[in-house]
């Protein structure tokens, strides 16, 4: 699956750190394990609520702080959303725009 | 020197304090990732140039000065925390999640206060904390109700019982914030237990946007406009009046202390401790409101 963040960190692009976590079969890079932990609630979430079987990519755009507007795509098909976390990666907003 | 993300104490000066940082993101400690790509620089550096980022963080001749233009940067940025977009034009639900987690947050405020007074000799700051205690706990029989009173009429306005308000336990963040300052003023010197608490009460000084904020606390219009309970505002002109002069004095007196004490960098970091707890007890209130909604529907 790919992102918007090419440098680094998968959620928050960010340089520090290297954790890896296997997502949807892609090996992923990630800063830490809270953003990994981020990500992967994110894609379980968009998954439910598409029921898409797959995500080719995802654009995130934001901060911890604003929170992340985001757009998933799998094939022709998009879907946008809006979240935001506390700083231990817990959900307390996850809409659809 | 004190580490801004774990509170270790760090014997030496910058380049021991940027080796044990730069030693903890080498082991991916998500904390640590965590400080230094909010408050230093989210591109990966050299130890050597870490080293000269960290010391530059912390520099400053006016500490008073680097705690606000911090805490603004923190909360009042162009993207301002939450809390506060939702209190421009606060509906029912975020005044009753403020309700029920600062009430767990004024408990813990009285004993933060104590416990600066135990930890120290000084009077100006044992009057200081009887004075914060009286305001914010205690109130004058007669002349003022306390800050915690007002709080909790704010609460009832809204159709809260008091007694769902005392059994309602803290949230999660609330709980580990609170954890965190008593801890702090309890084991730490005075002087940083006042940085961690008292720095926090900028959040509603109404002289912030003089100091750069975006934002305010709270649309002043709300005091007049009728979309809020009178109990509600009571409670915010309270804490907009007193809550002036408590932070400007107090970050005065931590200035003062900390310079005597040489204890500036360890304030500074139990400051960026003390904020992040804060950025998520401020979540917490905007959760319980959520929580109290989804609980009418
Ligand atoms: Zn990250
Ligand atoms: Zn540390």
């Amino acid at each position: 699956m790919k992102t918007n963040n090419t440098e680094g960190c998968g959620l928050c692009n960010a340089t520090w750190g290297e954790y890896w976590r296997e997502i949807d079969g892609d090996n992923m890079y990630f800063c830490c394990n809270i953003c990994a932990d981020i990500f992967e609630t994110m894609v379980k979430k968009v998954k439910e609520i598409t029921g898409w079987k797959k995500i080719d990519y995802v654009e995130l755009v934001g901060n911890y702080s604003s929170g992340r507007e985001c757009e998933a795509r799998n094939g022709e098909d998009a879907f946008r959303y809006y979240f935001r976390t506390y700083s231990n990666g817990k959900f307390i907003t996850f809409e659809k725009r | 020197m004190r580490c801004p993300t774990c509170l270790l104490h760090i014997r030496g000066g910058y380049a021991e304090l940027s080796d044990h940082i730069y030693n903890m993101l080498g082991k991916t400690d998500s904390n640590h990732i965590m400080w230094i790509n909010r408050y230093v620089t989210r591109s990966r550096t050299s130890k050597k140039e870490l080293e000269g980022l960290v010391k530059r963080v912390f520099e400053t001749g006016d500490l008073k000065e680097w705690i606000i233009q911090k805490f603004i940067g923190k909360f009042f940025s162009k993207s301002p925390h939450q809390f506060l977009v939702k209190m421009q034009k606060p509906d029912r639900w975020t005044l009753l999640g403020y309700a029920y987690e600062h009430h767990h947050f004024l408990k813990q405020w009285v004993k933060s206060c104590s416990l600066i007074i135990i930890n120290t000799d000084f009077e100006e700051i044992h009057h200081y904390e009887i004075d914060n205690i009286i305001s914010e706990w205690h109130g004058e029989k007669g002349r003022f109700p306390a800050h915690h009173e007002l709080l909790l009429k704010m609460g009832q306005s809204y159709g809260a019982s008091l007694d769902d308000i005392y059994r309602t336990e803290p949230l999660e963040p609330t709980l580990h914030a609170i954890q965190t300052w008593d801890h702090i003023c309890r084991n730490f010197s005075f002087v940083e237990g006042m940085a961690a608490m008292h720095s926090l009460e900028l959040i509603a000084n109404r002289k912030m946007k003089e100091y750069g904020a975006s934002i305010g606390y709270f649309d002043p219009v709300i005091l007049r406009d009728g979309s809020v309970t009178r109990e509600t505002v009571d409670f915010l002109r309270e804490g907009y009046e007193a809550d002036v002069s408590h932070s400007e004095v107090a970050l005065a007196l931590i200035a003062k202390y900390s310079s005597m004490l040489n204890l500036q960098q360890e304030v500074q970091a139990v400051f960026f401790k003390s904020i992040e707890e804060f950025d998520n007890y401020l979540n917490a209130r905007i959760e319980r409101g959520a929580i109290l909604e989804n609980k009418q529907h």
